[in-house]
């Protein structure tokens, strides 16, 4: 009996070992998205935001929508080094699109961090005029001439109507279902020793150790939303971009950038907040021997030092990003607008 | 003068206020709110292996440590005003509720 009791125990052990989860908390994928109380999520919501994230309609000269620069076929991005962007008080500064991938988890929006919500977020690329070039006066005037759109704001927010408000409201109703799909490595962090390689799981492990990512790259989005000074110039930063800096001239935000998400990385090359980076393993050399330049960097992050990688350790950490990447969202391109 | 007045005011305060510890741990504030009077002092301690900056924008509080290193300890002494928060400037997802009684 005894015997048999032990067995027992010891087959129980084996399969929690199997089931792996242990400390694994951290990087599951949340099962839900935050949502504002003011705007949850509904299907109306998320399917008119849906329209007006591809229609081009949203813009001045009818020629850009918001998938211009963050399409769901480029990694919700535009795969080129910079678009151009508006910067905080209207300054304009070429930055690279990010993707917007899992932004609906995020705490501050833009390399910068300048606004905070996606409501906040979504007026602006089409108010600027580098971007969309579309005053609020003109947008909304324009949109309710179409009666098909007038129609699906009603009933999306039969409290409000079609305003500004509401267009922003829409928009990021969709953003919040631009998140990942299970990815190789969400299906070993549930417990599937198979899932991934011998030399990603190495990857992982260098990841979080010896290479200190996660000092900066952590949970589940692997981002901890920090802002970053990670050293791509020495001394000052002038003619370069400073960052959040333009923000507000806080001199621990000298040349910090927010660290970007790693899901779906190998989709949104090329990285950076400038764009100058095209392989994650190049990325991965910059970011694990203490920046471009290693000294004389004014506000460099204290965590970026060189960790002495060798050639065969940075390529374990690139085979364990590639694992982050899991199957495109099916999201249906409209083709048809409301008319 | 004006400074020695306001050196002796200062520590008349913190001699008669209580000090109140929180920890940066983890990537947090341990508590992550406390409750103090004006003239009670805050000593921002950092266990973590990496440099955090506490700060707060609030009107009658307003703070930046600036980079605190492992290991160094802080001090801000409170101000009669409005409950704030604080934030650090490299981890946004720090928060510190500061009830002010
Ligand atoms: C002309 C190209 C362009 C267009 C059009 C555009 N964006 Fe962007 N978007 C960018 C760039 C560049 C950035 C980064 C700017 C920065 O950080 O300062 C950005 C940043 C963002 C972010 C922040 C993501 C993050 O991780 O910080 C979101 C969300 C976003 N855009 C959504 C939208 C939406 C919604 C629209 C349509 C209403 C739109 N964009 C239109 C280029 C564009
Ligand atoms: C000090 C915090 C920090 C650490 C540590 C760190 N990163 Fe980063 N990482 C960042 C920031 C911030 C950026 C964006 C920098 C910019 O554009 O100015 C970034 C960018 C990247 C990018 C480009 C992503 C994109 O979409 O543009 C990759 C890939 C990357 N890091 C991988 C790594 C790897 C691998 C490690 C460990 C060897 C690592 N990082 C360590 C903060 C960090
Ligand atoms: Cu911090």
């Amino acid at each position: 009996m005894l015997r048999k009791l032990q067995l027992l125990m010891l087959l129980l052990s084996f399969v929690s070992l199997e089931a792996q989860s242990d400390g694994m908390e951290k990087w599951l994928l949340p099962t839900s998205v935050p949502q504002p109380k003011d705007n949850k999520l509904t299907q109306e919501r998320v399917e008119l935001g849906r329209l007006l994230y591809f229609d081009t309609r949203l813009s001045r000269g009818n020629q850009l929508s918001c998938a211009s620069c963050h399409h769901p076929e480029r990694g919700w991005t535009d795969l080129i080094p910079t678009s151009k962007a508006v910067g905080f008080d209207g300054r304009v500064g070429p930055r690279n699109s990010p993707t917007i991938l899992n932004a609906a988890y995020q705490k501050h929006q833009f390399w910068d961090g300048r606004v905070k919500s996606l409501e906040q977020q979504a007026l602006g690329p089409i108010t600027a005029d580098v971007e969309m070039n579309m005053p609020l006066e003109l947008l909304i005037p324009k949109l309710k001439k179409i009666k098909g759109y007038v129609k699906l704001f009603k009933k999306a927010y039969p409290d409000e109507g079609l305003t500004q408000k509401t267009v922003a409201k829409a928009i990021a109703s969709f953003e919040r279902t631009v998140v990942s799909t299970e990815s190789p490595f969400d299906r070993y962090a549930k417990g599937d020793a198979s899932a991934i390689s011998q030399e990603a799981k190495e990857g992982f492990e260098l990841f979080k150790g010896k290479a200190h990512c996660t000092e900066c790259h952590d949970g589940f989005n692997f981002s901890d939303g920090s802002f970053q000074n990670i050293g791509l110039h020495d001394g000052e930063l002038q003619g370069k971009e400073l960052g959040r800096y333009n923000v507000k001239n806080r001199a621990a935000w000298y040349g910090v950038f927010k660290t970007p998400t790693l899901r779906d990385v190998t989709k949104s090359y090329p990285y950076f907040h400038d764009g100058s980076v095209k392989t994650l393993k190049e990325a991965t050399v910059i970011c694990s021997q203490g920046g471009r330049f290693e000294h004389n960097v004014r506000n460099k992050s204290d965590v970026m030092v060189d960790r002495h990688l060798n050639e065969a350790e940075v390529e374990k950490i690139v085979t364990f990003m590639k694992t982050l990447t899991g199957p495109d969202l099916q999201i249906k391109i409209p083709t048809k607008f409301p008319q | 003068m004006k400074q020695i007045l306001l050196i002796s005011l200062f520590t008349s305060l913190s001699l008669f206020g209580a000090n109140h510890i929180v920890n940066q741990k983890g990537k947090t504030f341990i508590p992550h709110e406390i409750t103090v009077h004006p003239g009670d002092t805050i000593t921002f301690k950092n266990s973590d292996p990496f440099a955090h900056n506490a700060y707060t924008d609030d009107e009658d509080n307003e703070f930046d440590i600036g980079m605190q290193p492992t290991g160094e300890d802080k001090i801000i002494t409170v101000k009669p005003g409005n409950n704030f928060s604080v934030e650090c400037a490299i981890h946004p997802n720090m928060l510190l509720e500061v009830i002010i009684k």
